[in-house]
């Protein structure tokens, strides 16, 4: 190994000793009791908790979480996708057209900085509490971002290329689809990434406030009982489930988006 | 000449005043076949002047905003702090990527049940959402600034042996400073975002808790102009930040 | 010897711009497998005048007609070649990719296309470089893969706006070459826009000099000069011609007097 990689290897080590310093750091502060456990239990209690709930350690545990996850994951995908999908339909045919784009983005401007969990009393009212409301707040809020960004990309299409296609007499068609939609792809992509965030979110939140089966309804059942080691089995859980999504979304960018690596 | 301009100033609203039209209409019809779940935007303009004049609207408000506001302060000194050290130093970079990857990827909206549990409702807990909301976008965004420095300033800092204090403010700092800007643009949006957030699923107060209440007396007028305002709240701030951004690009010799 | 001078014929062409007439009424025609350069300082209208030939801009006044056609929209047999390569290319297609799309425009079976773009890669010397993406390439590779899209069109002329512009000296010496070889093979013709009067010199059967801001008693287009240096040429030879030094001299003359 020579010495770059040697020192690669030092700090990627180095930051697990920090990481450790820090989980060290919250297993004195529990087991010692410097913040109560009733806050902050220990990570011992931690992981039993997340054990049992996953049904990993036999037939100890009840494996509620595993189900718990299945459903919050389900959820987010679920209206990712669907978001996905609707966003870049609708965003292409708005990018595509510079007239519909001037009557309709100050509106789309308003819209952006609306909260998406902000449309789940407006969504209780209509469809009553059940998974189907929460399902549609999720696709719904998401679809915003990506439907922002595709609209972004269509629109800025390098101007030497628009005259490319007039030199080839490309069609409308054709434009759009060999030129219009791989430009705006990587726009596209951060836009989804975006929205993912924002599936979990609203995930979460709807499955609190309208006590749907989940991860987010799980803790704050938790919470209300006390049940601070459940409660950060949950966290833990949300967490991992942030983080997965993010790297295999980000994966997929990176495999898409090869050309623009020299 | 001036038909042109009026037309271009009218534009933006015609859109949304189709759709307020087309739901006005849809709206009247459904409250008169007996339902409760919609109401019209012209009862939602009367509930929310009822709810200006009652103060309600402006307590509320000024709660959403308020702990925004503080939230982001500590989310912001926080990130900025940290930001700063790690843009400065490849080694402490180096050396937090790990924990900052772990730590990060946890949704906001997961630490409500924990700050319900330490701290009940009330400010605290809400402040405290948004301190860890805003406090990675800051983090990153600053350390990145950071990081893109133009090398040669901070030789001239260690020609001219600057202290680390007189480094940072009379260098780092304006360096950076448009792009702090930037990153404190979203840090308002965020903030705002997840507090309204907080009220909707837990906190009892503030503009999110006033819409949820609303939808449960089985009030839709005040609902829809509880969420009317929000938009126009968010809006409005975010307007405002863009605008500040660009005098501030404008000040720091990023915009001509 | 008519049908061959109505190949392009530029009639009474004017431009006008924010108010502004940047190019005076111009007439001249073009034969076919003419290699038609044009230079003048900036602001000229050399450009403009191309991208009116293109179709890409409507003239204010006059007429292009190609073949008694009038040019009012871009046609496939009509190739043009953007001086900012990079932009022109598609970013996230390979070479191969981007030669394919001129052919997938003028909706060539997809069994023709894989020899067509192996033979017109071939004749810009990219046949090794066919998957790779623009941003792995070097100036010149770009600007030899616009061309090559250009030559997939099987065009009847050629536009090119001061094309090897952005490379260096060496890259630019050796594509002139490359390029006077792709023409002579295969009987092309071009108009070539180029700040470089040697470069015009090299290249051209004719130079045509344009002036900027026109007026009455000054028209846009102020010199026309054949050039009657023997084919083919070579950097080192040619360029020690005494009708080479001739038309130089010439030229520049021309282009310090109008500056004032």
């Amino acid at each position: 190994m020579n010495a770059n990689g040697r020192v690669g290897v030092m700090n990627r080590l180095g930051s697990l000793a920090v990481l450790c310093a820090l989980i060290a750091l919250w297993w004195m502060a529990s087991n010692a009791g410097w913040v109560s456990r009733v806050f902050l239990p220990t990570p011992q209690a931690t992981f039993a908790s997340l054990l049992e709930g996953l049904n990993l350690r036999g037939s100890n545990g009840n494996g509620e979480l595993l189900a718990f996850t299945q459903a919050t994951v389900g959820r987010m995908a679920q209206g990712w996708l669907l978001a996905s999908l609707f966003g870049v339909l609708l965003g292409a045919a708005i990018g595509v057209s510079p007239s519909v784009r001037a009557w309709v983005q100050p509106t789309l401007e308003f819209i952006r900085p609306l909260p998406a969990s902000a449309l789940l009393p407006l969504a209780i009212s209509i469809f009553g509490l059940n998974p189907g409301m929460v399902l549609f707040v999720v696709a719904f809020g998401a679809m915003w971002p990506v439907l922002l960004a595709t609209v972004h990309g269509f629109a800025a299409v390098e101007p030497r290329l628009s005259e490319v296609a007039r030199c080839l007499q490309m069609s409308r068609a054709a434009f759009v689809w060999k030129m219009g939609l791989p430009n705006a792809m990587p726009d596209i992509l951060a836009g989804m990434r975006l929205a993912l965030t924002i599936a979990l979110i609203v995930a979460v939140v709807g499955e609190m406030i309208a006590s749907q089966s989940g991860l987010g309804q799980a803790i704050l059942l938790a919470a209300r009982a006390f049940r601070a080691s459940d409660l950060f089995a949950g966290i833990v859980l949300l967490g991992l489930i942030g983080f997965a999504s993010n790297a295999l979304l980000a994966f997929a960018e990176k495999r898409l988006l090869r050309w623009q690596q020299p | 000449m001036t038909e042109r301009r009026l037309l271009r100033w009218l534009r933006p609203w015609v859109f949304p005043a189709l759709l307020v039209g087309a739901f006005e209409w849809y709206a009247r019809r459904a409250a008169a076949l007996g339902s409760d779940a919609l109401a019209p935007p012209s009862a939602a303009a009367r509930a929310f002047m009822g709810a200006a004049l009652d103060g309600s609207l402006w307590q509320a408000t000024g709660f959403t905003l308020g702990t925004a506001a503080l939230g982001l302060l500590l989310g912001a000194v926080l990130g900025i702090a940290l930001g700063l050290v790690l843009g400065l130093s490849r080694r402490a970079a180096q050396l937090g990527s790990l924990s900052i990857e772990v730590l990060r990827p946890v949704p906001s909206v997961a630490l409500i049940p924990l700050a319900m549990l330490s701290f009940g409702f009330g400010v605290r807990m809400e402040l405290a959402i948004v301190a860890f909301a805003t406090f990675w976008p800051l983090l990153v965004l600053v350390q990145s600034a950071v990081q893109q420095i133009e090398p040669r300033l901070l030789e001239v800092s260690r020609v001219l042996g600057l202290s680390a204090r007189e480094r940072a403010f009379k260098i780092v700092l304006p360096a950076i400073a448009a792009r702090l800007f930037v990153a404190l643009r979203l840090g308002v949006a965020v903030a705002l975002v997840v507090a309204v957030t907080v009220e909707i699923a837990a906190n009892p107060h503030g503009m999110g808790y006033a819409m949820m209440i609303a939808q449960q007396s089985f009030d839709p007028a005040l609902m829809l102009a509880w969420l009317g305002w929000i938009g126009v709240v968010g809006f409005a701030i975010n307007a405002g930040m863009v605008r500040l951004q660009r005098v501030v690009a404008r000040r720091m010799g990023v915009l001509p | 010897m008519s049908a061959a001078a109505d190949f392009l014929r530029f009639d009474g062409v004017a431009i006008r711009l924010g108010g502004r007439e940047i190019l005076s009424p111009t007439s001249f025609d073009v034969a076919r497998g003419e290699f038609v350069c044009i230079v003048g300082p900036s602001g000229c209208g050399k450009t403009t005048l191309l991208r009116a030939a293109s179709g890409l801009v409507t003239a204010s006044a006059g007429e292009v007609r190609r073949k008694g056609v009038k040019m009012s929209e871009p046609s496939r047999e009509v190739a043009f070649v953007f001086q900012d390569y990079g932009r022109a290319l598609l970013p996230w297609r390979t070479v191969e990719g981007n030669v394919s799309l001129a052919l997938e425009a003028a909706g060539a079976p997809a069994a023709e296309r894989a020899p067509r773009i192996a033979e017109v890669l071939g004749k810009v010397g990219l046949a090794k470089h066919a998957q790779k993406f623009p941003v792995q390439l070097s100036g010149g590779m770009q600007q030899r893969a616009q061309i090559a899209r250009c030559l997939a069109q099987k065009p009847e002329l050629m536009m090119m706006d001061e094309p090897f512009g952005a490379l260096d000296a060496l890259t630019r010496q050796s594509l002139q070459d490359e390029l006077a070889r792709l023409v002579r093979d295969d009987g092309l013709t071009v108009l070539f826009v180029t700040h470089d009067l040697e470069e015009a010199i090299y290249l051209g059967d004719r130079v045509i000099a344009l002036q900027a801001n026109p007026g009455p008693g000054r028209p846009s287009l102020a010199r026309m000069i054949d050039v009657k240096i023997p084919r083919p040429r070579d950097q080192l030879t040619t360029k020690e011609h005494p009708e080479y030094l001739h038309l130089r001299r010439e030229l520049f003359a021309f282009i310090e007097q109008s500056h004032d």
